[in-house]
Parts: structure tokens; sequence; C-alpha cells
């Protein structure tokens, strides 16, 4: 496995059902008036990109958790189990430490930078910390370059859901679900975004729950799940299912680490109002994460113990797991909570993705040139705009474009900005060379690796990823460089990032 | 010292992952000792980021355990997935699960979620945040910009062209 494109592309099955196009169409309807009241509230830049006056612990917890998982903790990860076993787990693995460890090494000092310098963006942090445009010039084009690619791939999976549900055709059901998304994201700016985020979040947790519930249920419990699955295939059941140590271990790597480098997630620090409620956010957002991730589990192992036993036909494709469980083995009504809450995990993090774009293109790469747009909060909704027109165009276009784009995400992300923020926050020897030149590895590495695998020139061995590859390069080149030219150190350091940087 | 000991750990392990890549280039199937390293690798590099994060003041205060006992589920449970017999049909299950399984996702899945954030809530005053750090922060902010500097240009952040690269 060399990519990690964590996505939905292929075909759902047919859902059109009235229970569940009313279920869809209730649930758009609230999207629709919270992101109207939200749109009454946003005034100023600050409010559309960092919320304004800031949110409470819930809000922020349940808009990360939002922000964290896609549809693919619905559809494709459950797949995933289903054709690879347990190995797909190490994905999720990580989530008991992750939230603590971002908590500890980036939450209070981007909180805390936020309350010296009124920061909006995740490279402002960077700008800010290294007293370098160029720094910040290039994770915001990082950023960008990840957010179309991901925004494109998301519109697609979500047109894939609006046209399952309501039989409007993949086309029409791109545009309507980004105008819908697009809709509240422009006028109520992150704000609206959070909000949506509580109810839809909320809506993630139930549903992932109840359908978990329904697995063991269906597969006679735990054991009985296990039982049978042991009799036919054991080695699917095995730590590593079967993709074998390496490349299970190196997921974990990549997953754990690489989530303190998801700007639509570390962002929302900046928006708490009080930074000392971070107190319990590790705990309530790893609970809210587990909790929504159980029926990744539970739907991959079930469907794969009902197909051993006869009770469903070995599937033709992965991603039909959960579609043909929820409408074979649970209730039409939660059948369609799932289906509206895989829709609210696309749009929750679409609307992410609309907001730090439009940020990257109205802030960061103005202020990387010495500029400054003068009128944010407009051009900031023109830019979310512009950035969500062209992310649908991509993702009508034939599927090889939109599977290219969308595998820049997560590792990108991940190779850019963590080692210059989760290490450069917590360490006064870093430099701004040792940034700028991890950022830059991060991002050639990542591009022309994926690159060359996409279009079948050059592939990494079994086990190696081009996101874990360019990541340890990326912290590597940070230490080494850093190291190098320690003698500048001190000088990349203005005294209150000092001051943060040592509390 | 325990930023320093932080950053060490946090150099080796990646160095460790970095190898354990760096096999799977070499002719034939990766080496047994790759998982190894990519496991203890990735416990200790995990490990150091939250060590990293927290010390204040030169020290991570009470939390030493804490990381010693997330090092030790993450790397207890990945060397016994990695050396336990594979499983059996009729195997005995532990919580419905076959025993490496169980020790994985259970283990690494779910025990750091007992202590760690509890951890971090209950030594956040001491460790991460207090009251008194918090209103140094901001007096400190007001102290360094100015009211002029405030007005001027309140949300943007402090870059001196001469010295940006």
């Amino acid at each position: 496995m060399t990519t990690l494109a964590l996505l939905q592309t292929g075909e759902l099955p047919r859902l059109a059902q009235p229970t569940i196009a009313a279920v869809a169409v209730v649930y758009f309807a609230i999207v629709a008036a919270i992101g109207a009241w939200a749109t009454r509230r946003t005034r100023t830049a600050s409010d559309f990109f960092v919320a304004g006056e800031g949110i409470g612990l819930l809000a922020l917890t349940l808009a990360a958790m939002s922000a964290t998982l896609s549809g693919f903790a619905f559809i494709g990860g459950p797949g995933l189990v289903y054709a690879t076993g347990l190995g797909a787990m190490f994905l999720l693995l990580p989530a008991s430490v992750t939230s603590s460890m971002t908590s500890w090494a980036l939450a209070k000092r981007m909180r805390l930078l936020h309350e010296v310098r009124g920061l909006i963006t995740v490279p402002d942090a960077i700008g800010a910390r290294y007293r370098s445009r160029l720094a910040q010039g290039l994770s915001g084009a990082a950023i960008l370059i990840a957010v179309v690619g991901y925004m494109a791939t998301n519109i697609l999976a979500l047109g894939l859901v609006i046209d399952a549900i309501f039989g409007t055709g993949l086309t029409v059901g791109v545009w309507v679900g980004m105008l819908i998304t697009l809709a509240y994201s422009v006028s109520g700016g992150i704000l609206a975004g959070v909000y949506t985020d509580m109810f839809q979040g909320t809506l993630m947790a139930v549903a992932s729950l109840l359908v978990f519930l329904f697995t063991l249920k269906v597969g006679g419990g735990m054991g009985g799940i296990s039982g049978t699955i042991l009799a036919a295939d054991p080695a699917f059941l095995g730590p590593f299912g079967k993709m074998g140590p390496l490349a299970a271990l190196s997921l974990f790597f990549v997953f754990g680490m690489g989530s303190m480098g998801q700007p639509h997630v570390i962002h929302k620090f900046y928006m708490l109002k009080d930074p000392r409620k971070l107190k319990w956010y590790p705990l309530l957002v790893t609970i809210a994460l587990i909790v929504t991730m159980l029926l990744y589990f539970g739907v991959g192992v079930a469907v794969k113990a009902l197909v051993v036993e006869g009770r469903m036909e070995p599937l033709a494709r992965p991603d039909d797991a959960t579609p043909f469980f929820l409408l074979r083995y649970t209730p039409v009504l939660l059948a369609a909570l799932v289906f509206s809450g895989v829709a609210a995990a696309i749009m929750s993090t679409v609307n992410s993705f609309m907001n730090i774009g439009a940020a990257a293109i109205t802030h960061d790469l103005p202020v990387a040139l010495g500029r400054r747009v003068k009128n944010e909060l407009a051009w900031g909704r023109v830019a979310t705009v512009a950035i969500s027109v062209a992310a649908a165009l991509l993702a009508t276009m034939p599927g090889a474009v939109v599977a290219f784009l969308g595998i820049f995400g997560w590792g990108l992300f991940a190779s850019t900005l963590v080692p210059a923020l989760a290490v450069g926050l917590n360490w006064e020897g870093a430099t701004r060379e040792g940034a700028v030149a991890s950022i830059a590895t991060g991002l050639g590495v990542t591009l022309l690796f994926e690159t060359l695998a996409f279009f079948r020139v050059y592939s990494f061995p079994a086990g190696v990823t081009v996101s874990g590859l360019s990541l340890v390069l990326a912290i590597l080149v940070f230490f080494g460089v850093s190291w190098l030219t320690r003698h500048r150190a001190a000088a990349a350091l203005d005294p209150d990032v000092k001051l943060v940087m040592s509390v | 010292m325990a930023r320093r000991n932080a950053l060490l750990a946090l150099l080796l392990g990646t160095l460790a992952i970095a190898a354990a890549y760096g096999s799977a280039f070499l002719p034939g199937d990766p080496p047994a000792w790759a998982a190894w390293a990519m496991g203890m690798g990735t416990a200790v590099v995990m490990v150091a980021s939250m060590a990293l994060g927290a010390v204040n003041r030169g020290s991570i205060g009470r939390l030493g355990p804490a990381f010693a006992g997330v090092f030790g589920v993450l790397a207890a449970g990945f060397a016994l997935a990695l050396v336990l017999p594979p499983e059996a049909p009729g195997a005995p299950l532990f919580l419905g699960l076959p025993l490496r399984a169980a020790i994985v996702l259970i283990g690494v899945g779910l025990v750091p979620l007992l202590f760690l954030p509890l951890s971090y809530a209950l030594t956040f005053e001491e460790t991460t945040l207090s009251e008194q750090d918090l209103e140094r922060v901001r007096e400190a902010a007001r102290q360094l910009r100015g009211p002029a500097a405030r007005a001027a240009a309140p949300a943007e952040p402090a870059l001196a062209p001469a010295e940006a690269v």
C-alpha cells in the first residue's frame, strides 16, 4: 500500500425509500436552519474564520470529532475491515492516544498564540513561531493543494450519497451537496460549521452506537462473530489482519503522529473561548471518537461473519458492507439516520476544508507575499465559493482525476505541519531554516512520489506508504537543518512567542 | 533535561521508523526486525511527543508514570502481537476476541483512554496551564504589544520583514 486515500468514490447501492429520503430532507432542513442562525452572528473575518468570541468545550469537542471523521468512517472503513481484516483497525487504534498527545503538544500553545497574536490560521502559527513569511506561505500552499483534492473527493462522496438516497444522478447529487454545504459555509463561516458540527457529530455518534449494537445482535455477540470467522478465516482476526505487521504498524504511525498535522482539526483550538477549558478536551473527544468509530469495526466484522455463514453473499465491492448491512438487518429508520450521518460526516469535513482553504487564499498566501487583503470577510466568502466550485467541477471529472487529487490529503498535511508545529512549538532550538526545509521536504516528497505511484511509474515496496516516509523524512530534515543552523535559533523567536513556549 | 530527553527520544524513534521503512527497499521480504523497529519506534515517538509538549519549567512533573505506562502498553501490545502464536479455530476468546486481537484492540486501542486523558486533566493546573500562567501570558501580551500596536494590527502575526526568510 503506497497511498492513503480515505475516500469514497465507488457507487453506493440504491437507497431510494420514502423513510430514508424523508429523514434526509429533515436532516438537511435542520442544517439549513442552523446555518441561517449562524449567518446572523457572522459579522467579521474573525467570526468567519475562528468563530469570533469563541466557543465552549462541548462545541469544540464535537466540531473536532466531526471534522476528523469523514464519510470514510461509515462506508469505506467498514469495507476495508471486511476486505483486509483487523489490520484496518490500525487506522483507528491511535485515537486512544492522539487527542491527549495533540493537547499536550499543540492545544495550549496554539490557543495561547491566538491569545497574544489573534491568529486565525494554522500557517499563522508557523509564521509567528519562526518569523518567516516563507514558512507561512509554503504551509499555506501545502494546505491549499491538499484541501482542493480532499474537497473534490468528499463532494464526490456526498454526491454519491445524495444520488443513492434521492436518485438524482451523480452530477446533480454533487452540485446539490456542494450547494447545501456552501450555503451555510459561505454565509455563516466556521461559526455555522461549528454549530452544524455539534448536531452532525451527535447524529454520527448515536447512529454509530446503535448500529454497533445491531451488529452484535445479528452476529450472536462478539464471541459468536469471532467464532464464525475463526472457523473459516483465522488470519482475518489476526492482529494485523491480512496486511502484514509492517504495513499495519506503519498505519499506526502515520495516523497517530499525522493527527497533529490536520489543520481542519487543530485550527479549532483557536476558537475555544476559555483556554483553561482544554482540561477535559482529551477525555471528551477521545470518548466521542471511539463511540463514533464503533460502526467501522462492528459492520466490518459482522458482515464478514454473515458472509462466512452464508447469510449474505460475498460482496462484489467492500464499500457495500455498510449499505447492505443497514438495509437488511436494521430498522429502516436507523438506516436512514446512518445515511444522514454519512452525509453529516462528509459535510462537516467539507465545511472545515472550505474554511481553511479560503483562509489560505485570502490570508496566508497574501501575508507570505507581504500583502494584506483589506476586507477578509468579503474575500473569504468569495474564496469559499471559488474553491467550492472548483472542487465540485473536479468532482464531476473522470474518476481518475478525482482519485489522483484525493491522494494528497492526510500525508501532505502531516509531513508539512507536524515537524514545524508539534515539535517546533515545543523546542526553542528549532530554526526557521529547519522549518522551511522540513515543509519543503514534506511537500516535495509527497507530491513527487504520490504522483509517480498514481501513474504507475514507481511505487514504494509493500509496507511503505508515501505519507509515512515523507513524514519521517520531514522530521529528520527538521532536526538536521535546525541543528546545522542552531546559532540562529534565538533570532527566530519573538518575546511573546518565547513566553508562550515557556509556559 | 526533560525536554532534551524527549527530543532525543523523538529523534531516535524516528530513526528506528526510518530504518524499518528503509529495510523494505532491500531485496526480498522485509526482515523480521523491521516490524519491531516500526512498532517500538512508533511507541517512542508518540510518547516523546507527549512528553515534549508536557514539559513545563524543565520538568514533566507527575506525568512520568503516565507516560511510562502508555509506552509500556503500546510497546507490550505490539510485541505480544508479534510474538504470540497465530489464531486457530476453536482457540479461547477474551472478551469475545482471539488473544492477540484482544491485546491490540483493547490493550492498545482502549487502555490508554482509561488513564491518559485523566492524567492530562488531573495535572492540568500544575503542568499544563494554571490561572497564573494564563494571566502572565495575557499581561505580557498587553505590555509587549502596547495600545498603539494593538490599534494598528490587532490580528496580524508580527513578522519582521527584515528578518523574514
